[in-house]
Protein backbone atom coordinates (compact mmCIF):
# COMPACT_ATOMS: atom_id res chain seq x y z
CA UNK A 1 0.00 0.00 0.00
CA UNK A 2 1.20 3.48 -1.07
CA UNK A 3 1.83 6.11 1.81
CA UNK A 4 -0.34 8.67 1.99
CA UNK A 5 1.66 11.62 0.02
CA UNK A 6 3.87 13.82 2.45
CA UNK A 7 4.25 11.27 5.31
CA UNK A 8 7.19 10.01 4.50
CA UNK A 9 8.99 13.08 4.26
CA UNK A 10 7.30 14.70 7.64
CA UNK A 11 9.89 15.53 10.15
CA UNK A 12 9.32 13.90 13.49
CA UNK A 13 8.24 16.46 15.95
CA UNK A 14 11.72 17.74 18.36
CA UNK A 15 14.06 15.21 19.40
CA UNK A 16 14.12 11.27 18.68
CA UNK A 17 12.14 9.73 21.27
CA UNK A 18 15.34 7.06 21.79
CA UNK A 19 17.51 9.51 22.07
CA UNK A 20 15.64 11.22 24.57
CA UNK A 21 15.44 8.73 26.74
CA UNK A 22 19.13 7.94 26.58
CA UNK A 23 20.05 11.94 27.63
CA UNK A 24 17.75 10.98 30.25
CA UNK A 25 19.31 7.57 30.93
CA UNK A 26 22.75 9.35 30.55
CA UNK A 27 21.81 12.38 32.94
CA UNK A 28 20.72 9.65 35.93
CA UNK A 29 23.90 8.13 35.35
CA UNK A 30 26.19 11.18 35.62
CA UNK A 31 23.83 11.83 38.73
CA UNK A 32 24.21 8.41 40.42
CA UNK A 33 28.01 8.55 39.51
CA UNK A 34 28.46 11.89 40.95
CA UNK A 35 26.38 10.93 44.65
CA UNK A 36 28.44 7.73 44.47
CA UNK A 37 31.46 9.76 44.60
CA UNK A 38 30.67 12.05 46.52
CA UNK A 39 29.43 9.63 49.37
CA UNK A 40 32.89 7.77 49.31
CA UNK A 41 34.98 10.80 49.86
CA UNK A 42 33.38 12.96 52.43
CA UNK A 43 30.28 10.63 54.22
CA UNK A 44 26.36 10.52 52.96
CA UNK A 45 25.63 12.90 55.71
CA UNK A 46 28.05 15.98 54.48
CA UNK A 47 27.62 15.62 51.30
CA UNK A 48 24.79 18.22 49.65
CA UNK A 49 22.54 18.31 46.66
CA UNK A 50 24.75 21.60 45.15
CA UNK A 51 27.72 19.18 45.31
CA UNK A 52 26.08 16.29 43.18
CA UNK A 53 24.59 19.04 40.39
CA UNK A 54 28.02 20.62 40.09
CA UNK A 55 29.59 17.50 39.98
CA UNK A 56 26.96 16.08 37.57
CA UNK A 57 27.23 19.02 35.78
CA UNK A 58 23.51 18.66 35.61
CA UNK A 59 21.42 21.85 36.96
CA UNK A 60 19.03 21.62 39.10
CA UNK A 61 15.67 21.32 37.22
CA UNK A 62 17.72 18.35 35.49
CA UNK A 63 18.19 16.66 38.64
CA UNK A 64 14.57 17.66 40.59
CA UNK A 65 13.72 15.96 36.93
CA UNK A 66 14.76 12.62 37.97
CA UNK A 67 14.73 12.68 41.95
CA UNK A 68 12.86 14.43 44.71
CA UNK A 69 16.17 14.89 47.22
CA UNK A 70 19.63 13.54 47.73
CA UNK A 71 17.65 10.74 49.52
CA UNK A 72 16.03 9.48 46.17
CA UNK A 73 19.35 9.94 44.26
CA UNK A 74 21.10 8.09 47.23
CA UNK A 75 18.35 5.47 46.92
CA UNK A 76 18.56 4.67 43.78
CA UNK A 77 22.02 4.30 43.83
CA UNK A 78 21.47 2.01 46.11
CA UNK A 79 18.96 -0.16 43.64
CA UNK A 80 21.14 0.03 41.24
CA UNK A 81 24.49 -1.18 42.98
CA UNK A 82 22.77 -3.83 44.87
CA UNK A 83 20.84 -5.20 42.30
CA UNK A 84 23.76 -5.30 39.68
CA UNK A 85 26.16 -6.91 42.26
CA UNK A 86 23.88 -9.38 44.21
CA UNK A 87 22.37 -10.67 40.08
CA UNK A 88 25.86 -11.41 39.01
CA UNK A 89 26.97 -12.84 42.10
CA UNK A 90 23.30 -14.95 42.05
CA UNK A 91 24.40 -15.70 38.33
CA UNK A 92 27.87 -17.25 39.00
CA UNK A 93 26.51 -19.62 42.05
CA UNK A 94 24.26 -20.77 39.33
CA UNK A 95 26.36 -21.21 36.38
CA UNK A 96 28.92 -23.16 38.45
CA UNK A 97 28.51 -26.70 37.81
CA UNK A 98 30.58 -27.58 40.51
CA UNK A 99 30.04 -28.69 44.16
CA UNK A 100 29.03 -26.09 46.68
CA UNK A 101 32.14 -25.06 47.88
CA UNK A 102 33.16 -24.09 44.51
CA UNK A 103 30.04 -22.49 43.68
CA UNK A 104 30.04 -20.44 46.87
CA UNK A 105 33.88 -19.62 45.82
CA UNK A 106 32.84 -18.46 42.04
CA UNK A 107 29.92 -16.45 44.10
CA UNK A 108 32.13 -14.64 46.31
CA UNK A 109 34.60 -13.96 43.26
CA UNK A 110 32.41 -12.01 41.69
CA UNK A 111 31.22 -9.96 44.80
CA UNK A 112 34.82 -9.06 45.52
CA UNK A 113 35.60 -8.33 41.60
CA UNK A 114 32.50 -6.19 41.42
CA UNK A 115 33.31 -4.27 44.53
CA UNK A 116 36.97 -4.14 43.33
CA UNK A 117 35.34 -2.38 40.34
CA UNK A 118 33.03 0.34 41.26
CA UNK A 119 34.57 1.16 45.00
CA UNK A 120 32.62 4.34 45.49
CA UNK A 121 29.14 2.96 44.22
CA UNK A 122 30.29 -0.51 47.01
CA UNK A 123 30.84 1.87 49.40
CA UNK A 124 27.24 4.03 49.23
CA UNK A 125 26.01 0.41 49.57
CA UNK A 126 28.20 -1.35 52.23
CA UNK A 127 29.07 1.26 54.42
CA UNK A 128 26.77 4.44 54.06
CA UNK A 129 23.82 2.50 53.41
CA UNK A 130 23.87 1.67 57.17
CA UNK A 131 24.22 5.08 58.36
CA UNK A 132 21.70 7.13 55.77
CA UNK A 133 18.22 6.53 57.55
CA UNK A 134 16.08 3.49 57.61
CA UNK A 135 14.84 3.33 54.48
CA UNK A 136 18.66 2.87 53.00
CA UNK A 137 19.63 0.40 56.00
CA UNK A 138 16.14 -1.86 54.71
CA UNK A 139 17.61 -1.95 51.26
CA UNK A 140 21.29 -2.95 52.99
CA UNK A 141 19.68 -5.41 54.91
CA UNK A 142 17.43 -7.00 52.15
CA UNK A 143 20.95 -7.16 49.88
CA UNK A 144 22.14 -9.46 52.89
CA UNK A 145 19.21 -11.40 52.93
CA UNK A 146 20.04 -12.51 49.07
CA UNK A 147 23.23 -13.86 49.96
CA UNK A 148 22.15 -16.53 52.39
CA UNK A 149 20.20 -18.74 50.22
CA UNK A 150 23.23 -19.34 48.22
CA UNK A 151 24.98 -20.54 51.73
CA UNK A 152 22.02 -22.05 52.98
CA UNK A 153 22.70 -25.80 50.69
CA UNK A 154 26.43 -26.11 53.01
CA UNK A 155 24.39 -26.76 56.13
CA UNK A 156 23.95 -30.17 54.31
CA UNK A 157 27.60 -30.91 54.48
CA UNK A 158 27.56 -30.53 57.88
CA UNK A 159 27.04 -33.81 60.59
CA UNK A 160 25.69 -31.69 62.87
CA UNK A 161 23.43 -29.49 60.77
CA UNK A 162 20.93 -29.31 63.42
CA UNK A 163 22.60 -27.58 66.06
CA UNK A 164 23.96 -24.66 63.60
CA UNK A 165 23.04 -21.03 64.54
CA UNK A 166 19.54 -20.01 62.70
CA UNK A 167 21.41 -16.80 61.75
CA UNK A 168 24.49 -18.51 60.65
CA UNK A 169 23.93 -17.34 56.68
CA UNK A 170 23.19 -13.80 57.74
CA UNK A 171 25.67 -13.41 60.22
CA UNK A 172 28.52 -14.60 57.71
CA UNK A 173 27.15 -12.69 55.05
CA UNK A 174 27.53 -9.34 57.51
CA UNK A 175 31.34 -10.72 58.18
CA UNK A 176 32.15 -10.50 54.30
CA UNK A 177 30.36 -6.88 54.15
CA UNK A 178 32.52 -6.04 57.45
CA UNK A 179 36.14 -7.33 55.34
CA UNK A 180 34.75 -5.59 52.18
CA UNK A 181 33.61 -2.47 54.26
CA UNK A 182 37.01 -2.18 56.14
CA UNK A 183 39.21 -2.21 52.79
CA UNK A 184 36.85 0.21 51.21
CA UNK A 185 36.83 2.63 54.31
CA UNK A 186 40.98 1.97 53.82
CA UNK A 187 40.98 3.05 50.23
CA UNK A 188 42.29 -0.60 49.98
CA UNK A 189 40.07 -2.04 46.58
CA UNK A 190 42.79 -2.58 45.02
CA UNK A 191 44.03 -5.08 47.83
CA UNK A 192 40.54 -7.34 47.60
CA UNK A 193 41.68 -9.69 45.25
CA UNK A 194 44.31 -11.19 48.08
CA UNK A 195 41.67 -11.38 50.78
CA UNK A 196 38.98 -13.74 48.54
CA UNK A 197 40.64 -17.07 49.69
CA UNK A 198 40.57 -16.15 53.52
CA UNK A 199 37.19 -14.91 53.10
CA UNK A 200 36.34 -18.21 51.42
CA UNK A 201 37.72 -19.61 53.86
CA UNK A 202 35.99 -18.21 56.80
CA UNK A 203 32.56 -18.45 55.01
CA UNK A 204 33.48 -22.59 54.50
CA UNK A 205 34.74 -23.22 57.81
CA UNK A 206 31.17 -23.47 59.55
CA UNK A 207 29.55 -26.02 56.90
CA UNK A 208 32.72 -28.00 56.10
CA UNK A 209 34.58 -28.29 58.73
CA UNK A 210 38.46 -26.16 59.12
CA UNK A 211 40.60 -28.23 56.89
CA UNK A 212 38.06 -28.73 54.18
CA UNK A 213 38.06 -25.02 54.41
CA UNK A 214 41.78 -24.27 54.30
CA UNK A 215 41.74 -26.65 51.52
CA UNK A 216 39.34 -24.88 49.34
CA UNK A 217 40.86 -21.62 50.37
CA UNK A 218 44.46 -22.85 48.93
CA UNK A 219 42.76 -23.91 45.43
CA UNK A 220 41.56 -20.32 45.10
CA UNK A 221 45.00 -18.80 45.83
CA UNK A 222 46.64 -20.89 43.53
CA UNK A 223 44.17 -20.47 41.03
CA UNK A 224 44.68 -15.86 41.96
CA UNK A 225 48.83 -16.46 41.56
CA UNK A 226 48.31 -18.22 38.25
CA UNK B 1 21.92 8.25 83.97
CA UNK B 2 18.93 10.14 82.66
CA UNK B 3 19.42 13.81 83.59
CA UNK B 4 15.96 14.41 84.91
CA UNK B 5 17.38 12.12 88.18
CA UNK B 6 20.63 14.43 88.14
CA UNK B 7 17.87 17.32 89.28
CA UNK B 8 18.22 20.83 88.26
CA UNK B 9 21.40 22.61 89.09
CA UNK B 10 21.76 24.91 92.50
CA UNK B 11 21.13 28.62 91.60
CA UNK B 12 23.57 30.90 93.15
CA UNK B 13 26.28 29.63 96.08
CA UNK B 14 26.11 26.46 96.19
CA UNK B 15 30.10 25.71 97.42
CA UNK B 16 30.87 23.86 94.16
CA UNK B 17 33.91 24.41 92.56
CA UNK B 18 33.81 25.91 89.34
CA UNK B 19 35.11 22.09 88.06
CA UNK B 20 32.79 20.54 89.34
CA UNK B 21 29.64 22.72 88.10
CA UNK B 22 31.41 22.56 84.47
CA UNK B 23 32.16 18.52 85.17
CA UNK B 24 28.38 18.77 86.15
CA UNK B 25 27.27 20.56 83.12
CA UNK B 26 29.09 18.11 80.81
CA UNK B 27 27.73 15.15 82.24
CA UNK B 28 23.96 16.28 82.04
CA UNK B 29 24.72 17.69 78.50
CA UNK B 30 25.96 14.14 77.60
CA UNK B 31 22.68 12.72 79.25
CA UNK B 32 20.61 15.26 77.42
CA UNK B 33 22.25 14.23 74.59
CA UNK B 34 21.45 10.32 74.99
CA UNK B 35 17.89 10.63 75.93
CA UNK B 36 16.80 12.91 72.94
CA UNK B 37 18.57 10.67 71.00
CA UNK B 38 16.17 7.48 72.04
CA UNK B 39 13.17 9.59 71.74
CA UNK B 40 13.57 10.66 67.84
CA UNK B 41 16.97 9.46 66.42
CA UNK B 42 20.53 11.16 66.05
CA UNK B 43 19.28 13.11 63.15
CA UNK B 44 15.94 14.58 64.23
CA UNK B 45 17.51 16.06 67.74
CA UNK B 46 18.11 19.62 67.58
CA UNK B 47 20.52 22.14 70.07
CA UNK B 48 17.67 22.59 71.48
CA UNK B 49 16.53 19.12 72.28
CA UNK B 50 19.48 18.67 74.27
CA UNK B 51 20.28 22.10 76.30
CA UNK B 52 16.21 21.40 77.31
CA UNK B 53 16.97 18.02 78.42
CA UNK B 54 20.52 19.16 80.32
CA UNK B 55 18.64 22.13 81.94
CA UNK B 56 21.34 24.18 80.81
CA UNK B 57 21.99 27.10 78.26
CA UNK B 58 23.13 27.08 74.92
CA UNK B 59 26.00 28.78 76.15
CA UNK B 60 27.04 26.40 78.15
CA UNK B 61 26.61 23.52 75.74
CA UNK B 62 29.30 25.45 73.80
CA UNK B 63 31.35 26.18 76.34
CA UNK B 64 31.97 22.16 75.99
CA UNK B 65 31.26 21.06 72.87
CA UNK B 66 31.76 22.62 69.29
CA UNK B 67 28.85 20.38 67.78
CA UNK B 68 25.89 18.17 67.90
CA UNK B 69 28.06 15.60 66.32
CA UNK B 70 30.88 16.17 69.31
CA UNK B 71 28.30 15.92 71.86
CA UNK B 72 27.93 12.57 70.05
CA UNK B 73 30.98 11.46 70.11
CA UNK B 74 31.44 12.33 73.75
CA UNK B 75 28.17 10.35 74.54
CA UNK B 76 29.59 7.16 72.74
CA UNK B 77 33.33 7.47 74.73
CA UNK B 78 31.10 7.24 78.10
CA UNK B 79 29.59 4.08 77.00
CA UNK B 80 32.96 2.91 75.39
CA UNK B 81 34.78 3.32 78.81
CA UNK B 82 31.94 1.54 80.65
CA UNK B 83 32.01 -1.13 78.40
CA UNK B 84 35.89 -1.48 78.56
CA UNK B 85 35.31 -1.70 82.22
CA UNK B 86 32.85 -4.27 82.40
CA UNK B 87 35.00 -6.58 80.61
CA UNK B 88 38.09 -6.10 82.43
CA UNK B 89 35.90 -6.58 85.62
CA UNK B 90 34.43 -9.73 83.79
CA UNK B 91 37.25 -11.29 82.78
CA UNK B 92 39.12 -10.79 86.19
CA UNK B 93 40.63 -13.97 87.89
CA UNK B 94 39.88 -16.40 84.50
CA UNK B 95 42.87 -17.57 83.65
CA UNK B 96 41.60 -19.68 79.94
CA UNK B 97 41.34 -17.42 76.98
CA UNK B 98 37.92 -19.57 76.36
CA UNK B 99 36.23 -18.52 79.91
CA UNK B 100 37.71 -14.83 79.10
CA UNK B 101 36.81 -14.56 75.86
CA UNK B 102 32.58 -15.82 76.88
CA UNK B 103 33.21 -13.88 80.48
CA UNK B 104 33.08 -10.86 77.96
CA UNK B 105 30.79 -11.67 75.38
CA UNK B 106 28.56 -12.62 78.29
CA UNK B 107 28.98 -8.53 80.15
CA UNK B 108 28.77 -6.96 76.59
CA UNK B 109 25.49 -8.21 75.71
CA UNK B 110 23.90 -8.21 79.04
CA UNK B 111 25.09 -4.64 79.54
CA UNK B 112 23.67 -4.00 76.11
CA UNK B 113 20.46 -5.70 77.11
CA UNK B 114 19.94 -3.55 79.67
CA UNK B 115 20.30 -0.25 78.44
CA UNK B 116 18.50 -0.52 75.02
CA UNK B 117 18.50 3.07 74.22
CA UNK B 118 22.34 3.13 74.65
CA UNK B 119 22.72 -0.02 72.83
CA UNK B 120 20.90 1.47 69.93
CA UNK B 121 23.03 4.98 70.25
CA UNK B 122 26.52 2.70 69.67
CA UNK B 123 25.57 0.36 67.24
CA UNK B 124 22.89 1.92 65.36
CA UNK B 125 22.50 5.87 65.72
CA UNK B 126 26.67 6.01 65.57
CA UNK B 127 26.49 4.85 62.19
CA UNK B 128 24.48 7.99 60.83
CA UNK B 129 26.03 10.50 63.34
CA UNK B 130 29.16 11.97 60.80
CA UNK B 131 32.41 10.61 59.76
CA UNK B 132 34.24 11.37 63.10
CA UNK B 133 31.97 8.87 65.00
CA UNK B 134 31.82 6.42 62.23
CA UNK B 135 35.48 6.62 62.18
CA UNK B 136 35.49 5.95 66.00
CA UNK B 137 32.83 3.45 65.93
CA UNK B 138 35.61 1.11 63.36
CA UNK B 139 38.10 1.43 66.07
CA UNK B 140 36.46 0.84 68.77
CA UNK B 141 35.30 -2.43 67.31
CA UNK B 142 38.75 -2.87 66.40
CA UNK B 143 40.35 -3.06 69.06
CA UNK B 144 38.28 -6.22 69.83
CA UNK B 145 40.51 -7.55 67.42
CA UNK B 146 43.73 -8.33 69.94
CA UNK B 147 41.47 -10.08 72.70
CA UNK B 148 40.33 -12.44 69.74
CA UNK B 149 43.55 -13.07 68.29
CA UNK B 150 45.15 -14.39 71.53
CA UNK B 151 43.42 -17.36 70.79
CA UNK B 152 45.41 -18.34 68.36
CA UNK B 153 47.62 -19.84 71.05
CA UNK B 154 45.09 -22.09 71.78
CA UNK B 155 46.05 -25.21 69.16
CA UNK B 156 48.86 -25.78 67.10
CA UNK B 157 46.16 -25.13 64.18
CA UNK B 158 45.90 -21.09 65.05
CA UNK B 159 49.29 -20.19 63.56
CA UNK B 160 48.30 -20.73 60.45
CA UNK B 161 44.88 -18.82 60.56
CA UNK B 162 44.83 -16.41 57.72
CA UNK B 163 45.09 -12.48 58.99
CA UNK B 164 41.65 -11.61 58.60
CA UNK B 165 39.87 -14.29 60.63
CA UNK B 166 39.74 -11.59 63.57
CA UNK B 167 38.07 -9.24 60.99
CA UNK B 168 35.82 -11.37 59.66
CA UNK B 169 34.60 -12.42 63.16
CA UNK B 170 34.25 -9.28 64.34
CA UNK B 171 32.27 -8.07 61.62
CA UNK B 172 29.99 -11.22 62.20
CA UNK B 173 29.52 -10.46 65.99
CA UNK B 174 28.66 -6.47 64.89
CA UNK B 175 26.20 -7.84 62.45
CA UNK B 176 24.47 -9.81 64.49
CA UNK B 177 24.35 -7.58 67.61
CA UNK B 178 23.54 -4.41 65.15
CA UNK B 179 20.30 -6.51 63.50
CA UNK B 180 18.84 -7.64 67.01
CA UNK B 181 19.22 -3.97 68.20
CA UNK B 182 17.98 -2.29 64.87
CA UNK B 183 14.98 -4.55 64.94
CA UNK B 184 14.21 -3.33 68.46
CA UNK B 185 14.80 -6.57 70.03
CA UNK B 186 18.23 -5.25 72.18
CA UNK B 187 16.41 -6.75 75.38
CA UNK B 188 16.66 -9.84 73.98
CA UNK B 189 20.68 -9.66 73.15
CA UNK B 190 21.28 -12.46 76.38
CA UNK B 191 19.50 -14.71 73.89
CA UNK B 192 22.16 -14.50 71.07
CA UNK B 193 25.09 -15.40 73.94
CA UNK B 194 25.37 -19.29 72.77
CA UNK B 195 25.77 -17.91 69.09
CA UNK B 196 27.87 -15.07 69.55
CA UNK B 197 30.20 -17.50 71.88
CA UNK B 198 30.59 -19.85 69.14
CA UNK B 199 31.60 -17.69 66.60
CA UNK B 200 34.34 -16.10 68.80
CA UNK B 201 35.64 -19.47 69.29
CA UNK B 202 35.14 -21.14 66.43
CA UNK B 203 38.41 -20.42 64.74
CA UNK B 204 40.35 -20.62 67.77
CA UNK B 205 39.03 -23.92 69.18
CA UNK B 206 37.42 -26.12 66.28
CA UNK B 207 34.10 -26.46 65.80
CA UNK B 208 33.21 -28.88 67.64
CA UNK B 209 34.50 -27.57 71.16
CA UNK B 210 33.58 -24.00 69.86
CA UNK B 211 30.16 -25.43 70.16
CA UNK B 212 30.68 -27.23 73.04
CA UNK B 213 31.34 -24.26 75.05
CA UNK B 214 29.14 -22.12 73.73
CA UNK B 215 26.20 -24.20 74.77
CA UNK B 216 27.72 -24.57 77.92
CA UNK B 217 27.57 -20.82 78.24
CA UNK B 218 23.86 -20.53 77.75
Amino acid sequence: MRALPGKENRQPPGPEPVSRDAAAADQRRRILEATADLIAEQGYQETTMEEIVRRAKVGYATFYKHYPDKEAAFLALLDAATDRTVSRVEDAFQREEGPWTDRVGAALGVLFEDVAAHPAAARAALVEAVAAGPEAAAKHEAALKRLAPLLRPGRELNPRQAALPESLEETLAGGIVWVLGQRLIAGEADKLRGLLPETLEFVLRPYVGEDEAAREAGEVADAISA
Amino acid sequence: MPAEELGPLPAGRHGYSREQVAHHQRERLIAGLAEAVAEKGYSAVTLTDIVKGAKVSRRVFYANFESKEQCFLAAFEVVLTHLHELVAKAVEGISDWPGQAIAATRAVLAFLASEPDLARLCLVESRGAGPAVAARFNEAVGEMAPLLREGRAQRPEGERLPDSTEDSTIGSLVSLIFRKVAAGEAKQLEQLLPDCAELVLLPYLGPAEAARLARQAA
